[in-house]
């Protein structure tokens, strides 16, 4: 190598610089999912059991609170169950890896890779969307056969838990990145997953709350995954689902704001 | 003290005994736990007094109106949960923390006997229980207007119930090595306590068969005993519930001791 070159190239830059395009981009995110995969195997079989029952659990017990279960209790019970089955996937699993993996130096060493940050988001979307679904199913399945509940399943159905998924873990995800201190990503999270299986109209009627609550809730999330997902399984008996798909819609985007506004950030 | 020249002599240091020496290794343990965790300790009372309101008051929201039956198993629940809140699930966590960073071993070669360090940590769960204990009570009282009447038995119940329940977590926390199994194990209490225990419900609003299993796990038992002395009335099963507990609270202790092994 003469002087010259090395001036020309100094060796600290990587040979691999950022490049962009969108065929470049697919395949970060395929070496991305491989990467997140590769990091999570030893756990995977284990996350899904833990989902599954956690699921599957919730849907009963909320049913050993009551004296005694009405057809209608049943129904909210039933179709809340996969709502509560999606909201700790996005609200404490995913911020807990991200804290952890800010903790480790994982999280650092990601941002250094040479693929774009965008991709790195995405992967971990897909991987946590894919997590979270069995759980959801299976609360379902259990809670429909335990309550005996007949669902009127719609097409709507499809788009709903997707968008929920989709929100839990953007605003999961943003929320874990905008947040620097893990210390405070664990406490922000736990003490949301308290109030959500509380005081949430999730698996019981949003006409038991206060009227103050009930309105904070129109603008939360929680209320609107119940909605939209309750309208995917029954019929007639909820409201407004257009207005609730806006307000996930508007949840997810501010979560991939936050997202986007923290990884494009320059350190 | 004339043991301090061996302990800088023998490395690992040795442990006097006697009651003299007990107590007071006793009470330096209990000052080391509230020195170390002096902001843990404060943080987590405001989330056990948080988390043991919040449960008095959400209840209500499950029902159009609740049932006083259902508002008196709430109310007189969750003080059971404060209680083992801090020793059966944040211990056996702090422990799987120790274990991560390296304070573990150092924890350990402090010289004071294994039962000292037990009695200390003890003292330290029921501090960090019963001030959510008592305005979970108060709250749920001027909320729901409840029949409460305490008697002198809540002493041994409260007492016991923490005792069985630190225990448990101390076995957890000292006889599995793995902090990820810990982790997982005592999140799956959390989850059993909550829901799958006749803690917060009655016992005849769950399947039979879960409420025989019950039978042989202390949780059951730990909500009859704290239940009998906060309600009046004559209650069957206080004294099998005592007996469970205290053969809980013995083995668990025991494993304990044999995971922590004895102190030179």
């Amino acid at each position: 190598m003469t002087a010259g070159a090395v001036e020309a190239r100094p060796s600290h830059v990587p040979q691999s610089e950022l490049r962009s395009g969108i065929g470049y981009w697919l395949a970060s995110l395929a070496s991305m999912m491989r990467f997140d995969y590769g990091r999570v195997r030893q756990w995977v079989p284990m996350m899904i059991v833990i989902q599954t029952l956690m699921g599957a659990g919730m849907a009963l017990l909320y049913g050993f609170f009551y004296p005694h279960v009405t057809a209608i209790r049943a129904l909210y019970i039933t179709t809340g169950a996969p709502t509560l089955a999606l909201i700790p996937v996005g609200f404490v699993m995913l911020p807990g890896t991200v804290a952890e993996q800010k903790l480790e130096g994982t999280f650092d060493y990601i941002w250094s890779l040479p693929s774009p940050r965008s991709a790195q988001a995405a992967s971990t979307f897909t991987l946590f969307t894919l997590f979270a679904l069995p759980g959801s199913v299976l609360a379902l399945l259990v809670a429909a056969w335990r309550y005996d509940v007949h669902l009127a399943l719609s097409p709507l159905l499809v788009p709903a838990v997707l968008l929920c998924a989709l929100m839990a873990i953007t605003v999961g995800y943003g929320m874990a990145l905008a947040i620097a201190s893990p210390m405070v990503t664990n406490v922000v999270t736990n003490a949301l997953v308290f109030v959500v299986l509380l005081f949430s109209p999730i698996v019981y009627p949003a006409s038991q709350l206060p009227a103050w609550l009930a309105s904070v809730h129109y603008f939360l999330p929680f209320y609107n995954m119940a909605v939209v997902i309750r309208a995917g399984l029954t019929t007639g008996i909820v409201a407004h689902v257009a207005t609730s798909f806006v307000v996930l819609a508007a949840w997810t985007a501010a979560g991939a704001a936050a997202t986007a506004w923290v990884v494009g950030r320059r350190r | 003290m004339t043991e301090a020249p061996a302990a800088i002599l023998v490395p690992h240091g040795t442990v006097a005994r006697g009651p003299r020496h007990w107590l007071h290794a006793y009470a330096v343990m209990v000052r080391w736990h509230l020195a170390s965790l002096r902001l843990w300790l404060v943080v987590l009372t405001i989330v056990q007094l948080l988390a043991g309101v919040g449960f008095v008051l959400g209840i209500a929201l499950f029902f159009s109106h609740i049932p006083t039956t259902a508002a008196l198993f709430v109310s007189t629940g969750v003080p059971v949960i404060n209680l083992l809140t801090v020793g059966m699930i944040l211990g056996p966590q702090l422990v799987a923390d120790q274990r991560s960073n390296g304070s573990y071993e150092y924890l350990r070669s402090m010289p004071v006997s294994r039962s000292v360090s037990a009695m200390a940590w003890y003292t330290v769960c029921l501090l960090g229980g019963v001030p959510a204990v008592v305005v979970a009570l108060v709250v749920a009282q001027l909320r729901y207007d409840l029949p409460l009447h305490v008697s002198p038995m809540i002493v041994p119940a409260v007492l016991l119930t923490s005792f069985a329940g630190t225990m448990l977590g101390y076995a957890l926390g000292h006889a599995i090595s793995s902090p990820m199994a810990t982790r997982m194990v005592t999140q799956l209490l959390v989850f059993v306590v909550f829901g799958f225990a006749p803690v917060l419900y009655p016992l005849s609003q769950m399947p039979r068969w879960l409420g025989a299993v019950n039978w042989w796990l202390p949780f059951r038992h730990m909500a009859v005993v704290t239940r009998a002395a906060l309600t009046p009335g004559a209650h069957a099963a206080v004294l099998s519930g005592y007996v469970v507990l205290g053969v809980w609270a013995i083995v668990c202790a025991a494993l304990a001791g044999r995971a922590l092994g004895r102190r030179p």
